[in-house]
C-alpha cells in the first residue's frame, strides 16, 4: 500500500501534544452526554410514545409509510424499476459504503480529488433528506 | 479513607486495574478534538439506555399476537413509570440513529475514515446497519396498526429482492404472514441476536479508536 501524502500521527506522536483525556475530553464528554440525556427524559416525560390502534390485518390504514430512516429508499423503489432499486440498496450500496475508504489513496493524488468526493457525498445526503421529505408528504 | 484503600490495593494487586485507568486517563487527544467529536459516544450513551430500559420493558412484553398489544399498553398503563420507560426506549431510538448518522457525517468530512483508520469506517458502517435493524425488528412489538403495516410493507420490499426475496421473507416473517413465528423472531432478533453481535462490534470500534488514535482533520 502506497502512502497516504499526510502521514497519520501514531498514538505515541499524540502523547507529546494534545489534551489529557480525563479531565479536559471527559468533562466535555459528560457534559453533552448529561444535555442529550436531559433532551430524552423531557420527550419521554413530556411526549409519551402514543399506543395507537391495535394491529388490525383486514383493514389497511390510508397512506401507509416505514420508519423515517427508510423513507428514502422507499421513495427511490416508486421511481425507479424495483429490481433495480432494491439491488442497489441492499446489495450494491451497504459494500460501497464499507469499502470506501480504500478510495482515499487514490482520489487523494488529486488536486481536487478530496472536494469532489466531499461534494459527492454532500449531494448523496441532501438528495436523501429530500426523498425522505417527499415520502414523508406523501408524493408520488 | 484506610479501608477504601485496602479494597483497592487488594484488587489492583489481582487486577492492576490502577495502571490500566491511569493509562487511560492519561492518554492525550489532539488540541482539535471538540464537541463535534461527541456524537459517537452519545451514540453509545443511548445503546446503554436503550439496553438498560429494552431490559425492563421485557419484564413485562409479551410476544404473541393475542397478547404483544395488551402487554404494551398493560405497562402504559399499570405499571409503575412504565410509561417513560417504554417513551424513553422509543425515543432513545429514534434519536440513537439521527445521533449515529450526524457521527458518520462528521466521519466522513473530517476524512477520519482514511487509512490506516479503514477497518473502524468498515466496523462502524456495520453498526448503523445493525443499528437501523434494531429499528426495524423493535418497531413491530408493540403490535399496533402503524407497526404491523410498516413491518407489512418493509418485508414485502425484503421479499421483491431478486432470486433469494422470498426465501428472505420466509426466514424473516416464519411464514408468509406476519403470525406468532413473525413476532418471536423479530423479538428474538431484536433482543437476543443485536445486541450481543452489536457489543462485539462496539468493543472492536473502541479497541481501534485507542489504538489508532484520533485522527488529524483534512
Amino acid at each position: 500500500m502506497n502512502q497516504p501524502e499526510r502521514r497519520e500521527t501514531s498514538p505515541e506522536e499524540h502523547q507529546k501534544g494534545g489534551v489529557p483525556f480525563f479531565p479536559d475530553h471527559f468533562v466535555k464528554e459528560m457534559s453533552v452526554m448529561a444535555l442529550v440525556a436531559a433532551i430524552l427524559w423531557f420527550l419521554a416525560t413530556l411526549m409519551p410514545m402514543p399506543m395507537g390502534e391495535p394491529a388490525d390485518p383486514l383493514r389497511t390504514p390510508p397512506g401507509i409509510k416505514p420508519e423515517w430512516y427508510f423513507l428514502a429508499v422507499f421513495q427511490i423503489l416508486k421511481y425507479v424499476p424495483k429490481d433495480a432499486g432494491i439491488i442497489f440498496s441492499f446489495l450494491i450500496f451497504p459494500p460501497l459504503l464499507m469499502l470506501f475508504p480504500l478510495t482515499y489513496n487514490w482520489y487523494s493524488k488529486y488536486t481536487y480529488g478530496r472536494l469532489v468526493v466531499h461534494t459527492i457525498g454532500a449531494l448523496g445526503v441532501l438528495t436523501a433528506v429530500f426523498l425522505s421529505l417527499l415520502a414523508y408528504l406523501g408524493f408520488e | 479513607m484506610r479501608p477504601f484503600k485496602a479494597i483497592g490495593d487488594f484488587f489492583d494487586e489481582r487486577f492492576e486495574m490502577r495502571r490500566v485507568l491511569r493509562e487511560f486517563a492519561d492518554h492525550n487527544v489532539p488540541d482539535h478534538v471538540n464537541w463535534l467529536y461527541c456524537f459517537g459516544g452519545i451514540t453509545f450513551l443511548c445503546f446503554l439506555i436503550q439496553a438498560f430500559t429494552g431490559i425492563l420493558l421485557a419484564f413485562y412484553y409479551q410476544p404473541t399476537m393475542d397478547d404483544a398489544y395488551s402487554s404494551v399498553l398493560f405497562i402504559m398503563e399499570e405499571v409503575p413509570y412504565g410509561a417513560i420507560v417504554r417513551s424513553l426506549h422509543a425515543w432513545t431510538a429514534n434519536i440513537m440513529i439521527i445521533m449515529v448518522i450526524i457521527h458518520m457525517l462528521r466521519v466522513f468530512f473530517h476524512g477520519a475514515y482514511r487509512p490506516p483508520r479503514e477497518m473502524n469506517w468498515l466496523t462502524g458502517v456495520l453498526l448503523f446497519f445493525m443499528t437501523i435493524t434494531f429499528g426495524f425488528s423493535g418497531y413491530l412489538l408493540p403490535m399496533n396498526q402503524l407497526a404491523y403495516w410498516a413491518t407489512k410493507v418493509g418485508t414485502e420490499i425484503a421479499g421483491a429482492m431478486p432470486f433469494v426475496g422470498s426465501y428472505v421473507q420466509v426466514f424473516l416473517m416464519g411464514g408468509e404472514r406476519i403470525s406468532d413465528a413473525t413476532l418471536t423472531r423479530f423479538y428474538t432478533i431484536h433482543v437476543i441476536i443485536l445486541p450481543v453481535v452489536l457489543s462485539l462490534f462496539l468493543v472492536l470500534h473502541f479497541v481501534m479508536i485507542r489504538k489508532q488514535g484520533i485522527s488529524e482533520p483534512l
